[in-house]
């Protein structure tokens, strides 16, 4: 249920996502933000595999967390391109995923956090195995403050089986002479499409 | 037992293993940047917060929590335990490891990797695993290296950090038998790498929980480098661990939580990941696809901590390490010899409470009481204060060290004390050379030649008040009170007070009943004295009828104000007239500046180029900031010079039981004021004077060490 969009939070979101490395677009509809993932999946890198097995041949592109339609629309659009779409079986894909495609269910503007419920393994791995996570955000899901995140929160925490996440940018670590890396065990970047509707 | 555990149990060891470390240049440079960056983001990053509320409410919140503990915990039980989670809780440490030991052989596990935890770290869960036959990895990267070099960690959220490149990249080359290369992003994807595989085999997963909501049987896990997430979703178990202390009753509490934690770990607004987990969650090993979710709660010692009246607000630790990250002592020294398992200021109080009264008698007196924990906890803890409790249990436990007892006598008969110091300068005179104590004796001496420890005055203050004919009438009335330090070593500090106020036209009074403030016992745990001078002080001034207790030692002012009220509280009229007594004290900068309103007018500023030494117990003890420097511009200029607040290490005792400690600290401080061009150092506080004049004096005088009141009076009209 979109509500009206918030501009203050909007600017503070974006003015917060910077100094967490996330790197953030503006596009006019979900379908722009497909089209973004797809476009950064192809410019990038293929992943190196990280486990001694032979990687995926084609670069990879995982959205399970999106409904028939999203699918079937990001589907087309990764047609013709050498890069494999995949919904489901993440676990097969711990040696490296390219790009995880997330829909964000809410974000916080104080601390750039996007907030994803992902019970689902799959839905939780998308984000957390891929080098590179795209995250579409709708404009009007962005909150001031964590305060301001409670009454859905309290919804999500309350149900029989949840996991909800709150990511504020790519894995980082400063462990080794408290040197600021990015890239750890999650991905390597973040990036955010804001979604004007 | 380590060589380490081993240091911690006798001084002497302890001590060596201090010296150890401060020779270790890698660990001086890399704490040292770390302090003052540290210090700098920190302030940057609660600049649009209210620090203080936000610490308030989070402190009255757990306070809350820890009276409801046994009600959180059966709530989390009930509504987890719907959800399809076990829930066990556990008494002591063994009794937990063997509960997950018991776990991972139910469920058939053979290989568990963990992300951190330092409860786990504070039960030594990975030896109990490994003795069980179980492979176990750490995932966490700092954790994963100690792990392969089979250290503790340092540092309680950056567990390497005595560690450097190099020293890292050997460890990753006996690793993976391969050469590897000392760049930092090399270095990250080697652990990346090596750990993913780690990941995907897994049978059980460990982690720790920074909160347990009872309302939703929620855990809440906070991490940055995404390894506690792979842990929480990849194995087909996962157990969580957490001290019984991390129940709180409803999402808010946390969330207030998480505004401070990581600003105050690591200066970043949030942790990368927050992850929430309720239940047992989708697994798709599992042939139901359900998660094995286990989380146990640990005792070891907490709920004992609750029924203690003194020490229970250590329950509201949040494990955010900034006790460490500001204390001057560990700075020099490093985590392995500030605490046991927990580092820092915290460190020091857990070992006690967790790890054994002996790995924690050594431990406990390498605190000099700067406060500068207590400053930044973001559970607002009194953690000096609990290390002085802890100190008198020791001594009421062990017996107190032959000299403390002495000192306590002594102190607890203001006659006998102070005939003591009279005789003092005799007993001075074949060691003195003019105003400095020229050799030790001998069972003083060891270690004290980095300063020149100043002469007993031939006539006390005390002797020498009815000489200054100080008229009785004025206004406002202020009585002052001396402090040993000045009484007996620097009276010129009291007589140019004298001066000041009475040129503004105030009474001065000085009420002779009053002795020493008790300070030196309190830091030492000898309460019976403690008690005994706080009534004769407060005594003394009950006739007195005087508007203010004006004090030139912020050490002085700042233990009556924090302890007098506790220690008279056992006789309820004494108690009413502390409540009177110290409403009414007031250090002599704040008084010139904001009572008596000195002004430029009353100087004759001749430019005298002056650093500030900000004491320990004036800026953080008492709050006062401004006043000092402001009366220091109107007197001559203040010329800044780095970490003015940092303790210059005198401490008292302090000073004498750890010196070469004690030394670095005042080398770092005379070294930035020398270099800001300052002809004058000032402070507000004798014990600090002593350490910076006796400083000085062995590195040939370049700056000229005054108090306050000496600095002022000379530029005075
Ligand atoms: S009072 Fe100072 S020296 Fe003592 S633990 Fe706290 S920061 Fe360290
Ligand atoms: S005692 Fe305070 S500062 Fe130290 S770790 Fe705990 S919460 Fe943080």
């Amino acid at each position: 249920m979109p509500g009206p969009v918030n501009q203050a939070a909007v600017e503070l979101y974006s003015a917060k996502a910077k100094p967490a490395s996330i790197v953030v677009t503006t596009v006019k509809s979900l379908d722009e933000a497909l089209e973004y993932a797809v476009k950064v999946c192809q410019d990038k890198e293929k992943a190196k595999p990280l486990l001694d097995v032979p990687g995926d041949a084609r670069k990879t592109l995982a959205a399970p967390a999106v409904s028939d339609e999203v699918f079937a629309a990001l589907a087309k659009k990764v047609e013709g391109k050498d890069m494999e779409l995949v919904r489901s079986g993440l676990r097969d894909h711990l040696a490296g995923l390219d790009v995880g495609f997330s829909v964000a269910d809410l974000a916080i503007a104080e601390t750039a956090t996007a907030v994803l419920e992902c019970e689902k393994e799959d839905d939780r791995l998308a984000a957390m195995i891929c080098e590179t996570h795209v995250v579409a955000l709708s404009k009007s899901k962005i909150v001031m403050t964590s305060y301001d995140a409670e009454p859905f929160l309290a919804k999500a925490l309350s149900r029989e089986r949840n996991f909800t996440a709150f990511i504020s940018g790519p894995s980082r670590t400063a462990d080794i002479e408290r040197v600021l890396t990015l890239g750890v065990h999650g991905p390597l970047e973040m990036h955010v499409a804001l979604v004007e509707d | 037992m380590t060589d380490a555990d081993a240091a911690l149990k006798n001084m002497k060891g302890y001590r060596q293993s201090l010296k150890g470390a401060l020779e270790d240049n890698f660990l001086r440079q890399t704490l040292d940047k770390f302090a003052v960056q540290y210090r700098a983001n920190r302030t940057m990053i609660f600049a649009d917060m209210n620090e203080r509320e936000l610490i308030a409410e989070i402190a009255d919140a757990k306070d809350e929590s820890m009276e409801r503990l046994e009600e959180l915990y059966e709530q989390f039980r009930a509504e987890a335990g719907k959800k399809g989670v076990i829930v066990h809780r556990a008494a002591t440490a063994k009794e937990a490891n063997d509960l997950i030991c018991r776990i991972a052989k139910e469920n058939n596990v053979r290989k568990i990797i963990k992300s951190k935890s330092m409860t786990a770290e504070e039960i030594h869960l990975n030896h109990a695993l490994e003795a069980d036959g179980l492979e176990v990895v750490e995932t966490d990267l700092g954790e994963w290296i100690i792990q392969l070099r089979h250290e503790g960690p340092t540092h309680m959220v950056m567990p390497a950090i005595h560690l450097s490149r190099h020293q890292v990249a050997d460890t990753f080359s006996e690793k993976t038998r391969t050469a590897q290369d000392s760049d930092i992003s090399k270095l990250v994807k080697v652990a990346r790498h090596q750990l993913r595989a780690r990941f995907a085999e897994a049978d059980m997963g460990i982690s720790g929980a920074n909160f347990a909501l009872a309302d939703t049987g929620t855990i809440g896990v906070c991490t940055n480098e995404g390894n506690g997430r792979l842990t929480t979703t990849l194995p087909r178990v996962h157990v969580a661990i957490a001290g019984i202390d991390k129940l709180a009753p409803n999402l808010h509490d946390a969330l207030r939580i998480i505004r401070v934690l990581p600003r105050n770990a690591t200066a970043q607004a949030i942790t990368t990941y927050v992850s929430w987990i309720t239940g047992a969650t989708d697994n798709s090993v599992n042939p139901d696809r359900r998660k094995v979710f286990h989380v146990v709660f640990l005792d070891n010692g907490r709920s004992a901590l609750l029924k203690d009246p003194k020490c229970r607000e250590v329950l509201r630790c949040v494990r955010c390490g900034a006790c460490a990250n500001v204390c001057p002592v560990y700075r020099l020294v490093g985590g392995h010899r500030m605490g046991y398992v927990y580092i820092g200021a915290i460190g020091l109080i857990l070992t006690y409470f967790f790890h054994g009264h002996d790995r924690a008698k050594n431990l406990v007196q390498n605190c000099i009481g700067c406060e500068a924990c207590k400053d930044v906890c973001a559970a607002g803890i009194d953690l000096p204060g609990i290390i002085q409790e802890i100190r008198a249990r020791l001594n009421e436990e062990q017996g107190s060290p032959a000299t403390s007892s002495l000192l306590a006598a002594v102190l607890a008969n203001r006659k006998l004390f102070h005939t003591l110091l009279r005789f003092g300068k005799w007993a001075q005179k074949p060691v003195q050379s003019g105003q400095f104590i020229r050799h030790l004796p001998e069972i003083f001496a060891s270690g004290q030649g980095f300063r020149a420890l100043p002469a007993i005055s031939p006539k006390p203050f005390r002797s020498q008040f009815a000489d200054l004919q100080v008229k009785a009438d004025g206004s406002p009335r202020v009585g002052l009170f001396a402090g040993c330090a000045q009484d007996f070593v620097y009276p010129e500090h009291l007589r140019a007070a004298v001066r000041l106020l009475t040129a503004k036209g105030a009474a001065v009074e000085f009420p002779q009943g009053q002795s020493c403030c008790g300070l030196p016992v309190q830091m030492m745990g000898e309460r019976a004295a403690a008690e005994k001078t706080a009534a004769g002080n407060v005594r003394a001034f009950e006739a007195a009828k005087v508007d203010y207790v004006a004090t030139l030692c912020a050490s002085c002012a700042s233990h009556m104000k924090a302890h007098y009220l506790e220690l008279t509280s056992s006789d309820p009229a004494l108690r009413a007239s502390a409540e009177k007594f110290l409403a009414k004290i007031v250090d002599l900068s704040s008084l010139l500046f904001n009572v008596l309103k000195f002004s430029a007018d009353d100087f004759r500023n001749r430019g005298d180029k002056a650093a500030y030494h900000s004491p320990c117990h004036l800026c953080r003890g008492l709050g006062v900031v401004k006043e000092p420097r402001n009366l220091l511009n109107l007197a001559g200029q203040h010329v800044e010079s780095p970490e003015e607040d940092v303790c210059c290490g005198f401490g008292g005792t302090y000073s004498l039981k750890f010196p070469e400690i004690s030394s670095t600290l005042l080398a770092h401080k005379l070294d930035g004021v020398e270099a800001s061009g300052a002809e004058y150092l000032v402070t507000d506080c004798p014990g600090c004077v002593m350490q910076l004049k006796g400083g000085e004096e062995k590195r040939g005088r370049k700056v000229k060490v005054e108090h306050m009141a000496e600095f002022l009076l000379r530029n005075l009209k």
